[in-house]
């Protein structure tokens, strides 16, 4: 085994195929309808990860996170988005979640992300040290990368960047392209990771 | 002598008549007939001979000589006469009026002659009391916001009145005289002879005393929607056509003004739940696709260390990519519906409520639905997206609306406090039947509803416009009777 993973989803086939999907890539999972019934049967074994919807009915996948934190229970906690929710899924970044997936995605990413926050630990993720190869990809933004940059961390769509700096949205998307690139990023995920870990506090 | 003075004219005969009566007088032994009214004034009873008329009349000497002079003359083939006599000193009435002349018979001598009496004085007093009538009335008419133009039965202007002159440009003294042909559009001036000829001939009433929306022409050539309605009388043996005019133009801007509303807020709400149908159907859509995506891409990991299924695994593979190619259109879609970006300023609630209120009355009015506004003054500038903020408003009034169908008590209460610091609170209050305990529970999913005709989205919409302004909405039955939906905003304070 991979490595253990507690799959928290209120829908039942999407639940229930993520647990053939990681199964199926080698992991130990076990299953909770609700973030309720994840905190009423808490793990006992240490170590694992947690894969969370993060729009749930009741306790959302974010609550459920912070709930953790407060008992001094944290693991590290895989969101998965649906569109449209990235500024709760940056927040969600900002208070300690590992990743984030966005709706639909496909298996490679998910597995990698799983990977990576398995292999993090339990640990606290080093928020509060920049790393300095993140910050090395920052400093080669231009002032107006930056910008559009630290908008997108901040949760804001390509047309709401445009008007904030009155540039159109046609130029943003370049910006936003060259963003990712020099941030070696391959979704909003990753770039608002690298950007939380190069020291950016967006807000 | 224009209409109005020859009806005044012989308005004056007939009060003369009322004051007085006719005279008869055979012109060889002076002996006289007199009609009732006359009797009265000479004071003879009915059947009383009356053998000299001007002995009988109250008159003073040289009055008397005077009149009998005038008899005389005329039946001696003189003019006719028109006298003012006075009575003697102290009598009752002080004047007479005496007029009349030779009624030749056929043979063209003299027998009679006859005329009319009155007492002068009240005639002078009823010629007043109708000058003043006439006077009143030429008032009315020149400060009536109604256009009033009479025509002859050929469509010769008679009277153009004051109202009529503000309407059309053209002063009373251009307009009389001519066909009121140019006071109409194209099609009514080719076919307005032909009308009147018509109506000349067969007296069909087709306009007269019903009343039609036509198409007025200005002086400057410029045309406005009026409505006009026709009376028709007979002075004198003229028939006239009178038409009072009522122009349209501020009733059909404003009509036009809340159509174009109307249409706007159907727009957006068509669009709204077109967008929140979107994202509800993209919500739907991606948990069973991300399933199917999962099941996929699960089995393919499962079935690639198993030998031969070679096939299998690359179908799946295939597969996996058509569920992303789904997920991908679903979020266009999304994207597509939800273009309209949030545009937020600060506005004024009491402006909102106030236009809210307009657009969601429409078409209700009939109801007689009792709206009161207790807003607060003091916190009234918000920063929202007004139209979408209306667009809350006038849903939650609309429901409010709808739940009072079968009240007997319909009221609306709309009222605003402040919540907290930086947030206002909007309560909009019915007195309807208020909420099932298993709608309650729902109201605010979409697609759920209780309207037979209902798309579900109206709350559903609301919410989600309230939540993106960083608020939030419930609902609650009031104590006595009906619910009440309260939603908060952000005080212009977070601008």
């Amino acid at each position: 085994m991979r490595g253990l993973v507690y799959i928290v989803d209120d829908d039942d086939a999407v639940r229930d195929s993520l647990d053939l999907l990681l199964s199926a890539a080698g992991y130990e999972t076990h299953t909770f309808e609700s973030a309720d019934a994840f905190l009423a049967a808490p793990p006992k074994a240490a170590g694992g990860c947690l894969l969370s919807d993060i729009r749930m009915p009741g306790m959302s996948g974010l609550e459920l996170m912070v709930a953790l934190q407060e008992r001094g229970a944290s693991c590290p906690v895989v969101l998965i988005t649906g569109h449209g929710d990235v500024p709760m899924a940056v927040e969600a970044m900002k208070r300690g979640a590992h990743d984030f997936i966005e709706k639909p995605f496909d298996d490679e990413r998910l597995v990698a992300a799983v990977c990576s926050a398995l292999a993090r630990g339990a640990g606290p993720r080093e928020a509060a040290t920049v790393d300095p190869e993140a910050a090395e990809r920052l400093a080669t933004l231009s002032r107006r990368e930056r910008q559009v940059m630290e908008g997108l961390v901040g949760g804001r769509s390509n047309k709401e960047i445009a008007r904030d700096y009155g540039i159109s949205p046609r130029t943003v998307e370049v910006y936003r392209a060259n963003v990712m690139t020099k941030m070696r990023a391959e979704s909003l995920a990753e770039l608002v990771q690298t950007a939380l870990r190069a020291g950016v506090t967006a807000n | 002598m224009d209409r109005q003075e020859r009806a005044q004219a012989s308005s004056v005969a007939t009060q003369s008549l009322a004051a007085g009566g006719a005279w008869i007088v055979d012109a060889a032994t002076g002996a006289a007939r007199l009609s009732a009214g006359a009797r009265r004034l000479v004071g003879a009873e009915a059947g009383e001979p009356v053998p000299d008329l001007i002995a009988c009349l109250p008159l003073d000497e040289a009055s008397q000589a005077e009149a009998r002079a005038a008899i005389a003359a005329a039946a001696a083939g003189g003019a006719d006469f028109d006298l003012t006599l006075h009575c003697i000193e102290g009598g009752e009435p002080a004047a007479l009026r005496l007029s009349g002349g030779a009624v030749p018979d056929e043979d063209g001598t003299t027998r009679r002659l006859a005329g009319v009496i009155c007492d002068a004085d009240e005639e002078a007093r009823l010629a007043e009391e109708v000058a003043a009538r006439v006077a009143h009335l030429r008032s009315i008419l020149e400060t009536a916001q109604d256009g009033m133009v009479v025509i002859d039965a050929v469509g010769v202007v008679q009277s153009f009145s004051r109202a009529a002159e503000r309407m059309f440009g053209y002063t009373a003294a251009e307009a009389m005289g001519r066909n009121v042909k140019m006071l109409m559009g194209e099609a009514d001036r080719a076919r307005h002879d032909g009308h009147l000829a018509r109506y000349a001939a067969t007296r069909e009433r087709h306009i007269i005393g019903v009343g039609r929306i036509v198409t007025g022409m200005r002086k400057d050539g410029s045309q406005f929607p009026l409505h006009l309605s026709i009376g028709e009388t007979d002075v004198d043996g003229r028939r006239l056509f009178t038409g009072f005019m009522h122009d349209l133009t501020e009733e059909r801007r404003s009509e036009n003004r809340t159509q174009q509303l109307q249409t706007e807020l159907a727009h957006i709400s068509r669009l709204s739940a077109l967008g929140e149908m979107g994202s509800a159907l993209a919500h739907e859509l991606n948990q069973p696709l991300a399933a199917i995506g999962n099941y996929i891409t699960g089995s393919r990991r499962l079935l690639a260390d198993i030998p031969g299924t070679g096939r299998a695994v690359a179908a799946l593979e295939k597969a996996a990519e058509q569920v992303l190619r789904a997920g991908n259109i679903i979020r266009r879609l999304r994207d597509f519906v939800s273009r309209r970006a949030s545009e937020r300023r600060v506005e004024s609630l009491a402006k909102l409520v106030e236009e809210a209120s307009a657009l969601g009355l429409v078409g209700v009015r009939e109801k007689r639905v009792a709206l009161q506004y207790k807003l607060d003054p003091e916190h009234d500038a918000i920063f929202v997206d007004r139209i979408q903020i209306e667009q809350v408003l006038v849903n939650l009034l609309r429901n409010g609306i709808d739940a009072m169908e079968t009240a007997t008590r319909r009221e609306l209460v709309i009222s605003s406090r402040l919540a907290s610091k930086g947030v206002l609170e909007i309560a909009v209050s019915d007195s309807g039947a208020g909420l099932a305990p298993q709608a309650m529970a729902r109201l605010f999913e979409p697609f759920y509803t209780t309207k037979a005709a209902g798309l579900g989205v109206g709350l559903s919409i609301s919410r989600g416009i309230v939540e993106a302004h960083g608020g939030d909405m419930s609902a609650e039955n009031n104590a006595d009777g009906g619910a009440t939906f309260r939603f908060t905003l952000p005080l212009r304070s977070q601008a």
